[in-house]
């Protein structure tokens, strides 16, 4: 994004914020703080893209994941980089998919109504006027009216359906099973972003998760962010945060990082620590702070991402189009269900890559039957599930032994299905695998994916159990807040995304009322 | 390399051989090419001079060179001597002047720039005897003549062989034994793009084709190996004028490039300004022919040709080098952003994994991996892909059963991401997703073409087919 003309902060300064990482949970409190008047300075370790690099092509996309190596343990070991994490000014969202469901209300009570799990430390209600407000600022397209919430709108209609949603809404017709166009944080058609730029309307080109060229998808470089330093934000590009300093009450009085390889400093009154469900317990590991609760790391979690393929004989030309077009969520409860939670099913059209990736590594083709199996790309389709995972004391991000070329250890996450996981998994994998052969599908077979990063710094009432507060703020450490993936309890059946900025701009809501 | 053989050809003796040994290919090559025979430090002429390992050698054969002033030049090595002819040849494209004009090789059951698989009991029993009695020491070195040959030689030949063996310096044979044979030019040696021609006698224990391909080959893009049927170890001792056939007509041309073309109509599409002018240029340049004789960075030449052998069953796509990619990739340190906590950081896992693997054909097969059938190479693949292949330390497995399993597929997904980066593989799958980009001067794109046609079966007009789509 252009930062050309943005108002910048000199190190001696003392801002009143400092957040670190503008990805999903970042961009909206930099927005909200500036816009209320705040001194913002937010230090990105990534750098700074201009969409003009964007070139509709899986291997230059590379540079937009967070490729700092990552160690993956665990029964179900998940894959980072592309699969999960990116880096650059908008964090993640430069290639996230942009399917924005809401939470559903029952997945924030799940062990009142189950005993598994957690409740959330917040209400559902408290989340709806956020989810709107982010919504509307978005720009977000889906259908006119929602079959699972019926007061629920959306700013704009929905984006063109693509080959595999038209198969899934034909397969879920036959079996029974509601559908609807997706909600999806992408403009149908140009859009002004408020003290930003003008979006132009998606052109289909699939290639949301490489990074959008016209500016349609909601990424935060064409949304929270021109707001935040159209009102005074500075956004400091590749400026990797590594370490805090701390006064005598130990507060943090100024955020280290290094830039450059210099090692500076920003002090600061406060901090929002932003920077992912991955990163965010990583510095805190390695600074030693912000951790009496012994939980930062505990309780990681990946969404149950199984998907289903098959091959068809319609030319389905899955490339084209937003790549996940339709969705339904009658499964968030599903019927005879043995485990708590559930999911909810969207349609899939993967890029050539990602796929031929998926392909070898969990179909585990190779040699002929791979090349012949690609070959008949443009005849596939699939559908795939996010699916609540709940928090389990064996899936835990450690620092590992090793350390990356900063010298600090390397993130080691261990993560792998529980009983509750593999039974919905089961049933879901019944479910897509009913509905691809009731839409004619060849060839059927199952792919086991894990997605997201999620938890390692829960939210709660109490400091012994978590790591902050409902509204994000350190427990121990009264001017850290954490606004990101890391504070889920739970993972949701929902995309995180929405939910981390509604949760974004409420915590800063609540930082602007304390006083600070 | 012009097909005209150099004039000159520097000949290297085995282990106990002299100059004399190449006598009778000299009577029978009858004056097609200059031989000039030299004697290596301890043995024939040269017994009483020191400096035995491969880079002392070196230096004694490069004055010899340098005395001899050739212009072009081949260098021949047998055995022993071709080990010491390799590490010239790295010096010479090093750019030694004084071997600039080294055009080629010809390598003669040669000892391979790793250690020499020689059976420990046998080197032991060479060790030992060479210090001997004089008795012990005629029967023995007689027995060694025998024991190389696959039929006996004429009598007054292997006479002078017998001789030859005797005359060596006990201090050099066991510098050879202990050291000479055992030192690791592997990763010094690398790649080397001179021509080569690389002999294997049918009837050879340790040095036959197998072990040239799995060894001395890797090194050698512009080699050719060739396999003399009914010679055991010594070539030029027991069948001199097939060697002066094979020197005749030897140093063909150098190899094609490889290539994996990209159809015409493909190249159209990307020439068309729907396609993004970064997407262009990249994907022209993947396109670009690998090099035949590319030189691995982040393994050494022998794991290379083994990884080249696992990516000719992952991937069959004649033409696309994804060994060389891949290779490339690692070298330059640039990861995918995690990785299995199983494996150790991916070049290393890589080069584990390979000698894994040539180590389970060899404990399976008796055989290098390189020398397998395709049936036998996929059964061991398949192996490691269902967690079923272990191979103990002691035979040379460095990563368990588990680990192989995590690490193959990592390759395959290595392969696949390479393969489909290629504008020819994906001409092959039908993507039309290049073109729905273009180019636009403003910073948020507006008016590039993406799709207006999105659902079953409905191809716009310019969207290529893929030979599925065409059924
Ligand atoms: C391919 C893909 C598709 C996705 N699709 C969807 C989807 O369709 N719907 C959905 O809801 N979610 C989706 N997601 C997930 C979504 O993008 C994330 O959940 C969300 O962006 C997480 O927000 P975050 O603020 O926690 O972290 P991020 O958005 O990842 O932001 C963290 C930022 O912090 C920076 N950072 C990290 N460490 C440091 C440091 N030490 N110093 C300075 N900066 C640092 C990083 O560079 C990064 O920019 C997808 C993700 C991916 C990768
Ligand atoms: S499909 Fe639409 S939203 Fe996705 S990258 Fe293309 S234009 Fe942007």
């Amino acid at each position: 994004m252009n930062l050309d003309s943005m108002r910048t902060y000199a190190e001696g300064d003392t801002v009143d914020v400092v957040v670190v990482g503008t990805g999903a949970g970042g961009a909206p409190v930099i927005a909200k703080l500036a816009a209320s008047g705040l001194s913002v300075v937010a230090l990105e370790a990534g750098p700074n893209f201009r969409p003009e690099k964007f070139a509709f092509d899986e291997t230059l996309a590379d540079e937009i994941y967070w490729t700092d190596e990552r160690l993956s343990g665990g029964s179900t070991p998940e894959a980072f980089g592309a699969n999960n994490s990116g880096t650059g000014v908008g964090g993640s969202t430069l290639h996230w998919g942009a399917f924005v469901p809401r939470a559903d209300a029952r997945d924030l009570r799940l062990f009142t109504e189950s005993g598994e799990g957690v409740d959330w430390p917040l209400e559902h209600a408290e989340l709806v006027p956020y989810y709107e407000r982010v919504e509307a600022f978005l720009g977000v397209s889906g259908p006119p009216t929602y079959p699972w919430d019926a007061g629920r709108r959306y700013p704009l209609p929905p984006v063109q359906r693509n080959g595999p949603a038209d198969i899934m809404a034909g397969a879920c017709d036959s079996r029974g099973i509601r559908w609807a166009d997706a909600p999806a944080a992408l403009v149908s058609r140009e859009f002004q972003s408020e003290d930003g730029p003008l979006r132009h309307g998606c052109i289909n080109c699939g290639f949301c998760h490489q990074g959008c060229r016209n500016g349609a998808k909601a990424s935060m470089d064409v949304t929270y962010l021109p707001l935040a330093v159209a009102h005074g934000a500075e956004i400091r590009p590749e400026c990797f945060v590594t370490g805090f300093e701390r006064g005598a009450d130990g507060r943090i009085s100024a955020v280290i990082y290094s830039h450059g390889g210099r090692e500076t400093r920003q002090r600061c009154r406060a901090v929002f620590l932003c920077a992912g469900a991955v990163e965010t317990p990583r510095l805190l590991l390695h600074n030693d702070i912000a951790n009496g609760s012994g939980q930062v790391g505990r309780n990681y979690m990946g969404h149950v991402a199984t998907q289903v393929w098959g091959t068809f004989d319609h030319e389905v030309r899955m490339n084209r189009g937003y790549p996940s077009a339709l969705i339904t969520e009658d499964f968030i409860r599903a019927e005879g269900a043995d485990f708590a939670g559930g999911y909810l099913i969207q349609s899939l059209g993967v890029v050539p890559l990602t796929f031929g990736n998926a392909v070898a590594r969990g179909r585990g083709l190779w040699g002929k039957a791979l090349t012949d199996y690609l070959g008949r790309y443009n005849h596939l389709a699939g559908i795939g599930i996010n699916g609540e995972t709940l928090p389990c004391d064996a899936n835990v991000l450690t620092l590992s032994d090793e350390v990356d070329a900063r010298g600090m250890r390397k993130a080691q996450i261990d993560f792998g299905y529980s009983t509750n996981e593999e039974r919905l998994n089961a049933h879901a994998t019944k479910v897509m695998r009913d509905l691809w052969e009731a839409a004619g599908a060849k060839d059927i077979w199952v792919l086991e994916r894990v997605a997201h990063t999620i938890g390692t710094c829960r939210m709660g009432h109490d400091g012994d159990t978590a790591v902050v507060d409902p509204f994000g703020r350190s427990f121990e450490i009264d001017n850290l807040w954490i606004s990101d993936g890391s504070t889920f309890p739970s993972s949701l059946a929902a995309n995180p995304a929405l939910t981390i900025m509604a949760l974004a701009l409420r915590s800063a809501d609540r930082f602007l009322a304390s006083g600070r | 390399m012009t097909g005209r053989p150099p004039d000159t050809l520097f000949c290297l003796h085995f282990l106990g051989g002299s100059t004399r040994s190449w006598e009778a290919l000299g009577r029978t090559l009858d004056g097609t090419a200059r031989l000039v025979p030299i004697d290596l430090p301890g043995f024939g002429a040269a017994s009483g001079q020191s400096g035995y390992g491969i880079n002392a050698m070196a230096d004694a054969v490069t004055e010899a060179i340098v005395a001899a002033a050739p212009g072009p030049f081949r260098i021949a090595g047998h055995s022993m001597g071709a080990k010491v002819a390799l590490a010239l040849a790295r010096r010479a494209e090093d750019g030694d002047d004084r071997l600039e004009g080294l055009s080629g090789l010809v390598l003669i059951s040669g000892s391979p720039p790793s250690p020499e698989p020689i059976p420990e009991d046998r080197r032991a029993k060479m060790l030992a005897w060479i210090d001997a009695d004089d008795e012990t020491r005629a029967k023995e070195a007689r027995a060694f003549v025998h024991a190389n040959v696959a039929a006996k030689l004429p009598a007054e030949a292997e006479d002078r062989a017998v001789e030859d063996v005797l005359r060596a310096a006990p201090d050099a044979w066991k510098a050879w034994l202990n050291s000479g044979s055992t030192e690791d030019h592997c990763r010094r040696v690398g790649t080397l793009r001179m021509p080569a021609l690389v002999l294997a006698g049918s009837e050879d224990a340790d040095l036959g084709a197998d072990a040239q391909a799995a060894l001395t080959m890797p090194h050698l893009p512009n080699g050719r190996l060739v396999t003399v049927e009914g010679v055991a170890h010594l070539l030029p001792l027991e069948k001199p004028e097939e060697l002066a056939r094979l020197l005749r007509d030897s140093m063909s041309g150098s190899v094609e490039p490889n290539t994996f073309p990209i159809p015409a109509d493909y190249d159209a599409l990307i020439a068309t300004d729907r396609v993004n002018s970064r997407l262009r240029e990249t994907l022209r340049q993947r396109a670009e022919p690998d090099d035949p004789a590319y030189a691995p960075k982040a393994v050494d030449a022998v794991e290379f040709a083994i990884l080249r052998a696992v990516f000719a069953r992952v991937l069959p796509v004649p033409g696309l080098d994804v060994a060389a990619r891949l290779d490339a990739r690692l070298a330059s340190g640039g990861g995918d952003g995690w990785r299995f906590v199983a494996l150790p950081p991916d070049a290393e896992a890589y080069r584990a994994a390979l000698r894994t693997l040539d180590a389970a054909a060899r404990a399976a097969h008796e055989r290098p991996f390189v020398a397998l059938d395709e049936a036998g190479q996929d059964a061991l693949l398949t192996l490691a892909q269902k967690g079923k292949l272990s191979v103990p330390d002691s035979l040379g497995g460095r990563l368990n059963a588990d680990r192989m399993r995590f690490w193959f597929e990592d390759v395959r997904a290595d392969a696949v991401r390479l393969y489909l980066a290629h504008p020819a593989a994906l001409a092959s799958i039908g993507f039309s997703g290049i073109g729905a980009g273009g180019d636009s001067p403003e910073p948020l794109a507006a008016g590039l073409p993406g799709f207006h046609s999105t659902g079953l079966d409905s191809p716009e007009s310019w969207e290529p087919r893929s030979s599925e789509s065409a059924r």
